[in-house]
């Protein structure tokens, strides 16, 4: 049977097909203002290199903070229940799964059959979110993407005291001004995030292993950071921001088929 | 049929305003639960709680700090906006320190005919608690007195006792109505029914509970139960928060606030003729708030209690950002709860509630409580 997940984020509509537990297509289409048209999009262009007829579609769900302008889903997961399922599906020995996307950070423990057993979103701060890193990437004047690999480069630790975002800036400020090096800040910047993050995931208690994903899961810096800070390895899916609309996807099989089990009725 | 609750918390100032014209009585705002309602009436004097609005402001910040709770900054802003301009005196019972800094301030910056801060004591589990404040309530008494000028005979305490546990003996069967399969009041109304009563003359209060009461056991919100949850927390007025977690799926079908159960739940047991005793070992037997329940937490088996004969399958506990004293007992409610099989969702609220992230964490929350469906 083929199952579609639809993850309506706040700023990308994600769509992942997946059959008899393979994902055989998938889309990334920035939402805008026209999220109908941007949903529309991605559902075609991942049908597409699915190659897949509509009507062999057995069921779809919906997961992200818009989920319910998804019309043609038939049921629908939070993002929370999404991740842990997602996570799993890459991970069979995960156990607990950190998202951090640009204004969320999310920390989700759950069990082997993937039914989350406690959960932690970082609340009216973006100090441990994406959106901070591109805020200091942009303070440095460093290309976002060379923002992780640069604080590799670093071998010392600078404490951050901020911890809100806005703070932060005037602290890397400083830093600049004392003729730090770039690498160095890069590194204390990353360090922070990955302290708020732990911080905020030790609230749920971390069990190994642990999966980051999210757009953060791209940024090597962090990555680092927060392996340390956690003292593991964390796991790193292949596509870290489909991981929540495969999580939609798994759960839109496993409903579809209890449903054709359950025959006319239910 | 509960519009009449709704209608008096929403418009509590009109109604305080109103029934001064009507009586030309004296009306007397208070921080706290633990202000003896019974000896104000006793002097006819109408006691109404001072609530927040849940508007952000910036009056407050020249007199409380940043650190202290948003209730306390949130009831203090409202003085200082003049919504309780009518007020012909506040008083306070000791609990926190947080709203006793907003009852100070309040003192220093709007000056009314009466002010009186009763002492109350902190440790009530101890035996000298209720002879200790039947002293204060004495002392309190004599001030009214004096203030009023008039006498407070033992034949008005027990009028005033009477308004009070009749307040109380009928919250509490209305609350008990929801313990069925299909409550008959949402958490939203039962949040109304309570705020209004610190907000309404007791009498107008218990003839409507009267009138409703018997209603009640037939009637149906018309709307789907969903999960059974519990709030815990200090004070709690937030209606646009309650009416949220009732749109995604569930009911609030109890509560452990001030501005519920606790305020309520207990009566006062008659003792042979000593009114202030009475009134003292009520406030002293009441349900504890967190500043006054320890050594023992006598405050887990009850709220345990309840959880389990409202048949609760989650509890939401809600910290008012920086409210030290439910922060303390926190984990212990969180080991307690999770030891009796029932999860918890821990938010903190602030004068203005994030209802959108807020709704995200319900969601979840919710969904975790149904997940047995999903396998």
């Amino acid at each position: 049977m083929v199952s579609i997940g639809v993850d309506m984020g706040a700023k990308n509509v994600k769509v992942v097909v997946l059959r008899e537990n393979e994902v055989i297509g998938k889309a990334l289409v920035t939402a805008g203002l026209d999220t109908e048209g941007a949903l529309k999009e991605a559902l075609q262009s991942a049908s597409r290199e699915a190659g897949i007829d509509y009507d062999e579609v057995g069921n779809i769900t919906a997961t992200g903070a818009g989920r319910k302008d998804v019309p043609m889903a038939r049921d629908e997961l939070t993002e929370v229940g999404a991740a842990a399922r997602g996570a799993l599906f890459h991970f069979s020995d995960a156990r607990t799964v950190i998202d951090v996307g640009a204004e969320e950070g999310r920390g989700v423990r759950f069990n082997a059959e993937g039914r989350v057993i406690d959960f932690v979103i970082n609340e009216k701060c973006a100090a441990g979110a994406g959106a901070f890193t591109e805020a200091m990437a942009r303070a440095l004047e460093v290309p976002l993407e060379e923002f992780g690999p640069l604080s590799l480069k670093s071998d010392r630790e600078i404490p951050m005291n901020a911890q809100c975002a806005v703070f932060a800036e005037s602290e890397v400020v400083s830093l600049v001004h004392a003729k730090t090096p770039k690498k160095d800040i890069a590194r204390a910047v990353h360090d922070a995030i990955a302290s708020r993050i732990t911080s905020m995931v030790r609230r749920v208690g971390v069990e190994e292993r642990v999966a980051l994903v999210g757009g953060l899961a791209y940024n090597v810096g962090f990555i680092d950071s927060l392996n340390r800070d956690l003292e593991t390895e964390v796991l790193i899916p292949p596509d870290p921001e489909y991981t929540a609309a495969i999580g939609a996807a798994v759960v839109a099989a496993e409903r579809g088929a209890k449903a054709s089990e359950g025959g006319e009725n239910s | 049929m509960m519009e009449q609750f709704q209608e008096w918390a929403q418009e509590r100032h009109s109604y305080a305003q109103e029934w001064k014209k009507q009586t030309g009585g004296k009306v007397v705002g208070y921080f706290c639960t633990y202000v003896p309602e019974e000896i104000l009436y006793a002097a006819d004097i109408l006691p109404v709680r001072i609530l927040g609005s849940h508007e952000p402001q910036d009056v407050t910040e020249p007199h409380i700090f940043g650190m202290f709770c948003p209730f306390c900054r949130d009831c203090l802003a409202q003085g200082l906006k003049g919504r309780f301009d009518y007020l012909d005196g506040i008083m306070i019972a000791q609990s926190c320190i947080h709203i006793r800094q907003a009852f100070t301030s309040w003192e220093m910056h709007l000056p009314t005919d009466f002010s009186y801060y009763l002492p109350m004591p902190n440790h009530v589990q101890s035996k000298r608690a209720t002879p200790f404040l039947r002293g204060e309530l004495e002392k309190f008494k004599g001030a009214v007195e004096e203030w009023t000028g008039t006498t407070i005979t033992d034949e008005k305490l027990n009028t005033g006792i009477d308004l009070m546990n009749t307040n109380r003996r009928l919250q509490k069967q209305i609350y008990e109505l929801r313990q069925g399969g299909n409550p008959p009041i949402t958490g939203l109304e039962a949040m109304y029914l309570t705020i209004s009563s610190q907000t309404t003359s007791k009498e107008d209060h218990n003839r409507e509970m009267e009138r409703v009461v018997s209603e009640l056991s037939d009637r149906s919100t018309g709307r789907s139960i969903g999960t059974r949850l519990m709030l815990v927390g200090s004070e709690n007025d937030d209606t646009e928060f309650v009416n949220m977690v009732e749109s995604v799926g569930a009911t609030v079908v109890i509560d452990d606030h001030c501005t519920g159960t606790r305020y309520f739940w207990n009566e006062s047991e008659p003792n042979g003729g000593d009114p202030l005793e009475e009134i003292a070992r009520r406030y002293v037997d009441r349900p504890a708030c967190p500043t006054k329940d320890w050594p023992d937490r006598t405050r887990i088996p009850h709220v345990l209690k309840m959880a389990k004969e409202w048949d609760v399958a989650g509890a939401i506990l809600i910290q008012q950002k920086f409210c030290d004293p439910h922060e303390l007992d926190i984990p212990a409610l969180t080991k307690a709860f999770h030891e009796a099989g029932i999860k918890t969702l821990f938010l903190e609220f602030d004068v203005t509630v994030p209802l959108g992230p807020f709704r995200v964490r319900v969601e979840a929350f919710l969904e975790m409580l149904s997940d047995e469906d999903l396998f």
